[in-house]
């Protein structure tokens, strides 16, 4: 009997050690150190970001891409204007060289 | 209106708004985390996290609560962080000592390692029994608890900022401090 009054004894003066507990001030340097962490961060994040922002970098990965599939489309048909030239001169027996041209009219003449 | 006008020059990334901020929280902050967690170096460490957070997360605020209460759930929610990962290395620490890898591992070590210099040196015995009985708590109980009985919050404002209704913080106060006062029997009766 006397045990558990004990027992019950600490348990409420461990519960009440709650109200005792003193406030504690934060460091003086805190402030500091916390504005100091702030702005390191977002000024790392400004040099990449001031002119070159995210929506510039995608439209001059888009512009890249653009000229690049343009580029290609006009390198293809280049190549079978080509070949269409040199179909329509083998059929017909006309050449590109104006002087072979010439020589080959001179002797037909 | 005035808090509108600061929300909105914390949004626009002024270094006055947030020297202001700071100013106006860094105390309260502190206190919540030294309540949650009994170490200043470990404290101060957690509130600066907490404002870090605020500069990150400040464009998402909605502005459904106030700044204060919206402050003080990123402080819980970072302290409970910190608790957990403390509490995942011990049990990794735990799991390496079972497998024979040689990690000096003490179970208790965090929570009776105390450095609360608002605890009184007649006191201090006590106050580690208590801290680590609350530690055993689930999460819940244990917010509820240590924001009411060791940072002096209401319930009212408990419930703001653990976005739950004042009779369930109420219910949840009544369930905490029914099962500390079991913890701690069980505790005394080992030791007496």
């Amino acid at each position: 009997m006397k045990t558990t009054n004990n027992i019950h004894e600490k348990i409420n003066s461990t519960l009440s050690v709650c109200d005792t507990i003193g406030d504690v001030k934060v460091s003086p340097f805190f402030k500091d150190k916390t504005m100091q962490r702030l702005f390191e961060e977002k000024e790392e994040e400004t040099v990449y970001s001031s002119w070159f922002a995210t929506k510039l970098q995608l439209a001059t990965l888009l512009c890249f891409v653009v000229l690049n599939a343009l580029a290609l489309i006009r390198l293809n048909s280049t190549n079978k204007y080509d070949v269409n030239v040199n179909e329509s001169t083998n059929l017909y027996g006309l050449f590109y060289d104006s002087e072979t041209s010439i020589l080959i009219n001179l002797k037909d003449e | 209106m005035e808090e509108e006008k600061f929300i909105q020059e914390l949004k626009d990334g002024k270094k006055f708004a947030y020297s202001k901020l700071i100013e106006l929280f860094e105390q309260k902050v502190f206190t919540t985390c030294i309540s949650f967690v009994p170490n200043k170096e470990d404290a101060e460490d957690i509130a600066q996290e907490v404002f870090v957070e605020v500069f990150k997360s400040i464009n998402k605020f909605k502005e459904n609560s106030k700044l204060s209460t919206w402050i003080y759930r990123i402080t819980t929610n970072k302290c409970l962080e910190f608790i957990r990962k403390k509490n995942t290395k011990k049990r990794f620490a735990f799991l390496q000592s079972i497998l024979g890898n040689e990690i000096p591992f003490d179970k208790t070590q965090y929570f009776t390692e105390m450095n609360h210099p608002g605890i009184l040196l007649e006191n201090q015995e006590q106050s580690e029994i208590l801290f680590k009985a609350i530690n055993k708590l689930p999460e819940d109980q244990r917010v509820v608890f240590t924001l009411s009985k060791i940072d002096g919050f209401s319930n009212k404002e408990i419930s703001e900022i653990t976005n739950k209704s004042v009779s369930s913080v109420e219910s949840l106060m009544f369930r905490s401090k029914k099962n500390l006062k079991k913890l701690l029997e069980n505790f005394y009766k080992k030791n007496m």
